[in-house]
């Protein structure tokens, strides 16, 4: 009786150990995450907090929070997949962005802040909720399109929208506001002007980049074990 | 609680009693052993798969549809390999509550008829439920993996997002099923989102394929709602070939099969090719088919096909059927190129090619000009390499060209615009034994606008076509001109204005005494309809007008109903949180438009249909009720007339369930009912009353066995002759060896005045995952008469 005893306190502990472990994402239990990350190729990190000096390695399957922020390396890309189905988004290498969401009743606001790097995206049509781009230079409000934003190292930004339209609102000096319609892009200064024109071959390419996930592995046999090199084939 | 479930019980119990204690329906024939259905769910593209008996006697099979309310069916041909004909039809067909089908099947000693037997005059359509997509769908997301992704295991991760889930959902009451094993209890609840990571359970899943189910329930602890998805776990090797910008798939398949059919006995052979891949944004896809059959005295059985497609091009090459307004071109095979360029706001579609190879008449007898040359298989023939002037032939085929362009303006989200020509012209040179090459030319416009996010939506379309009867004499000269015409000749008008009016219409068709219409003016040869559709307060409302003139007629049409014009309403009605669709409709029509008969028939249609899909514990229902009305005004106390009359009522009723019990293990049930009185006040009094009754049942006993059984009755009476069968099937599906080896088994005996025992077997081996073996086997012994056998053996390799 006793060893029974013992041995479903020891199933018990160990079971609790392994949640806790496979929580290691810390998820309480009423707060829903506003995205996940579906899929990492090569150096991909998050940080709960922008304060914090601590990245951790990223995985399929991290929930990320309000606030949370991601970033990838060199070569590196990372599928993040908002929990209400409302859009994915593409970051492409030497990226950092930041996850936010609120909810009200049943609206669900996104907000992704982007610091530099580039960005695809496919959003589904909203409804009455936000679905928002900020970046250095300007706030971008999207209905229901896909394209990609890029930031520049000078915090410049490009927006190439590929179908349906979307809002702009600079955020420094002249603050000029416009919107982006299919097949044209947007670049914003760090004058806060707003230039529209329609996307270029190199712009358009970079938008079928952007929505690229797709990898290639490179397998060597060693006679430990084998090794795999999973990365991103570069774009023809 | 208790009380309920014992109602619920009572309540299933009468419903089956009640439909079992009626008879009918089973469906006989000598051409059709089986049709499959994929899912019949609203939105949907839906599969058919019709397996033939005598596949080689067969030359074409069309398939036959329509939805609730619609005034005639739609015709596709199917995709006929080896014994087995295939068609899928659009999404956009597929709508609440029911779709009525049947098939017309051509054989090659060109006897055609329809399976059943009798459409759809004195016969009814099969009849399939349609189910509705449940708004419920939309309130759990499956995040990942997405439905039929193929992932690695170590990419894999389970998330279940029920952001958009109404209050009264208990989100941490959710259940999590993988391959039907409760994994709930692995998951993670964070809030409204459910994550489940198999690399922390290393062993749960394996590669393969696997469905994922989630159980949703309410706040009172009652089941919500079942949503289900599926994806595969493979390696990664595969993962990577499938992910590489070129991908492909395909296979090929090679049959010999052996039919004796009473005392007739033949070998077919087919290879079928098999191959799509994708490059970037496009689909490059090949199709062939090479048969024994294929003879020189026969259409086309061959069938060959390469395509490619973008976002913004179509093409294929090979054998086709392209899909224009339905007034032009629906449905018909073209030997040719066709496709499409689709920029959106300017689009164009256009079709070339062979709709009927020639094939040489045979001379029976040659007839000097003495004798009686005005019978039907008599023709013209050169006497100077025959002789004599006159021969009496079997007609053969003159080969047929078709060409057909639509450009169109507009995307078709809000607006579209149309233009649409169609020429099929008779190659007089393809034979010399035939009578009569045809040519034809139709002019048509379309008109598509939506608004309020198509929520209102009006289409329209009109076309006018020119016939011409015979082409083998040519224009008619300026010298004929004369001599006819003229106020001194046979027809008091101006030559020179009918000089024009050829050369004008000459350089689109051959202009002689065989062009019709003759009476343009009376619309003779134009077809409109026009529809407006309104979709509001969960009504979805459809008003529509047709017009056919006696004389339409275009080359891209198999078949369309001409000599008719009316209207149809039809309304659809969404109750009680999409559980409940009544759907009701009105169609008045009428024939004689140009008065070229006796009397004006007009037809009165009325329909309607409950269907109901609880999303509980408790049987899909769907009833119609059908009402038909024909009268001609004629009376059959008319000794002038009395054969004319046209007095006929007819009352059909349909009820149809479907059901999943859970006895030990999982049933698929369905039960129908069908019966149709028909009252004919005509003088041949050909009353027709019928009924029939089918039950199937479907056990899943383990991922290995699958057992099926069916049992029709059906009674019938026409014009005083009765026709009484009943049918029992019993089959099964068995995989052994670890998956290599599966066998399928039924045997289907029939009593009473259709009186027959089939045996059917097919054994599989996969020799290897892409390289199966099959051997086919059908038995039919009808009792007195015959055995009959088909033998076959396939070889399939994947790509």
């Amino acid at each position: 009786m006793k060893s029974k005893i013992k041995y479903s306190f020891i199933t018990m502990l160990i079971s609790f150990v392994m949640i806790s472990i496979l929580a290691g994402f810390i998820i309480e239990p009423d707060d829903t995450p506003v995205a996940l990350i579906k899929k990492v190729v090569k150096d991909v990190t998050y940080r709960l907090d922008s304060d914090s000096d601590v990245w951790e390695d990223a995985k399929a399957g991290i929930p990320l929070k309000d606030g949370h922020e991601v970033k990838t390396g060199f070569k590196s890309l990372a599928l993040v997949l908002f929990t209400d189905g409302s859009g994915v988004l593409r970051v492409r290498e030497n990226s950092v962005l930041q996850i936010y969401g609120e909810k009200e009743e049943n609206r669900f606001d996104k907000n992704t802040y982007i610091d530099k790097g580039e960005v695809g995206f496919e959003v589904t049509k909203q409804e009455d909720e936000e679905f928002k781009f900020t970046t250095p230079t300007v706030v971008a409000s999207i209905r229901g399109t896909a394209g990609y934003v890029g930031v520049n190292d000078d915090s410049s930004t490009t927006i190439m929208c590929s179908h349906g339209m979307i809002e702009l609102n600079a955020l420094l000096g002249q603050r000029q506001s416009s919107s982006v319609s299919g097949g044209s892009t947007a670049r914003i200064g760090t004058d806060g002007g707003i230039n529209v024109s329609v996307s270029s071959g190199d712009e358009q390419k970079t938008f079928e980049a952007s929505q690229q996930t797709e990898t290639k592995k490179i397998r060597i046999r060693t006679n430990k074990g084998d090794l795999e090199i999973e990365y991103i084939p570069e774009s023809e | 609680m208790g009380a309920s479930k014992l109602i619920k019980g009572i309540l299933i119990i009468l419903v089956v009693l009640f439909f079992c204690n009626n008879s009918i329906n089973a469906q006989v024939s000598d051409k059709v052993s089986n049709v499959q259905l994929g899912e019949a769910k609203e939105g949907q593209a839906l599969d058919f798969r019709v397996e033939l008996q005598q596949g080689a006697s067969i030359s074409n099979i069309t398939l036959l549809y329509k939805t609730f309310g619609q005034t005639e069916y739609k015709e596709k041909e199917m995709l006929i390999s080896g014994s087995v004909g295939t068609l899928q039809i659009p999404a956009t067909d597929i709508s609440l509550p029911y779709i009525e089908y049947y098939f017309r099947i051509e054989s090659r000693d060109g006897a055609v008829e329809t399976y059943p037997l009798g459409v759809p005059n004195e016969g009814a359509p099969f009849q399939v439920a349609v189910s509705a997509i449940s708004p419920k769908d939309k309130e759990v997301l499956i995040l990942s993996p997405n439905k039929g992704e193929l992932v690695t295991l170590g990419d894999l991760f389970i998330s279940i997002s029920l952001m958009k889930a109404t209050d009264n959902i208990n989100p941490i009451a959710t259940k999590l099923y993988l391959d039907d094993i409760d994994v709930t209890p692995m998951a993670m609840f964070a809030g409204e989102l459910i994550i489940l990571y198999p690399e922390n359970f290393p062993g749960t899943i394996s590669t393969g394929a696997h469905k994922l189910r989630v159980d949703l329930y309410n706040n009172l602890g009652e089941l919500y709602h079942t949503l289900s998805s599926d994806f595969q776990v493979v390696t990664s090797q595969f993962a990577e070939a499938v992910a590489s910008k070129f991908k492909y798939s395909g296979n090929i398949q090679g049959e010999s099969r052996n039919e004796q059919y009473d005392d007739e006995v033949n070998w077919y052979n087919n290879v079928t090719l098999n191959f799509n891949s994708t490059y970037s944004d496009w689909d490059i896809d090949a199709y062939g088919y090479v048969t024994s059959e294929e003879k020189a005295y026969l259409q086309p059985q061959n069938r060959y096909s390469v395509s490619a497609k973008s976002d913004w091009l179509e093409l294929k090459v090979g054998d086709s059927y392209p899909q224009m307004p339905d007034l032009i071109m629906a449905g018909k095979r073209i030997r040719g190129v066709s496709g499409a360029l689709k920029f959106g706001f300017f689009n164009i579609e256009a079709a070339y090619g062979q709709t009927r190879r020639g094939i040489e008449g045979n001379l029976i007898e040659l007839i000097p000009s003495t004798s009686n040359t005005l019978e039907s298989d008599i023709i013209a023939v050169d006497s100077v390499r025959y002789g004599q002037p006159y021969a009496r032939v079997d007609l053969g085929t003159y080969s047929r060209q078709l060409f057909a362009i639509r450009p169109s303006f507009g995307a078709r989200e809000n607006f579209q615009l149309g233009f649409s020509y169609l020429h099929g012209k008779a190659d007089t040179e393809s034979i010399v034994l035939g009578a009569q090459p045809k040519e034809n030319v139709v002019l048509g416009t379309d008109l598509f606008v939506g608004l309020d996010d198509q929520r209102i939506t009006f289409t329209g379309e009109v076309a006018a076509s020119l016939l011409n009867e015979d082409i083998s004499i040519g224009d008619f000269t300026d010298a004929q001109i004369d001599s006819v015409f003229g106020s001194d000749s046979y027809f008091d008008a101006d030559p020179g204005m009918i000089k024009d009016i050829k050369n004008y219409l000459g350089n689109f068709i051959t202009v002689n005494q065989y062009l019709g219409p003759l009476n343009p003016q009376e619309f003779a040869s134009m077809a409109a309809e026009a529809a407006i559709n309104l979709n509001y307060f969960n009504n979805n409302l459809r008003a529509s007008y047709i017009y056919r003139g006696n004389e339409f007629n275009s080359f891209g049409q198999s078949y369309l109903r001409t000599d008719v014009k009316g209207i149809n309403l039809t309304d659809r009605i969404r109750m009680f949180d999409n559980k409940v669709f009544l759907s009701v409709g009105y169609e008045k029509l009428e024939d004689n438009l140009q008065e070229t008969k006796i009397a004006t028939t007009s037809y009165e249609t009325i329909n309607t249909s409950i269907s109901i899909f609880p999303r509980a514990d408790f049987p899909n229902i769907t009833i119609g009720f059908t009402h038909y009305k024909n009268n001609n005004g004629l009376s059959i106390t008319d000794p002038d007339n009395q054969n004319y009359a046209v007095d006929d009522a007819t009352n059909k009723f349909t009820a149809s369930l479907s059901y999943e019990i859970e006895v030990g293990v999982k049933h698929s049930t369905s039960l129908s009912f069908l019966t149709s009185t028909r009252e004919d006040n005509s003088l041949f009094n050909i009353d027709a009353n019928y009924m029939s009754t089918s039950l199937s049942v479907n056990s899943y006993w383990n991922s290995d066995f699958t057992s099926y059984f069916s049992a029709v009755i059906y009674t019938s009476e026409i014009a005083g002759i009765e026709y009484n069968y009943s049918s029992i099937s019993l089959g099964g599906k068995y995989r052994m060896l670890e998956n290599k080896l599966e066998l399928n088994a039924s045997i289907s005996p029939s009593f009473g005045d259709f009186e027959r025992q089939a045996f059917d077997f097919t054994g599989e081996y996969f020799i290897y995952e892409n390289f199966s073996l099959m051997l086919q086997a059908r038995l039919y012994r009808i009792p007195d008469q015959s055995t009959n056998s088909i033998f076959g053996l396939m070889t399939r390799i994947g790509l």
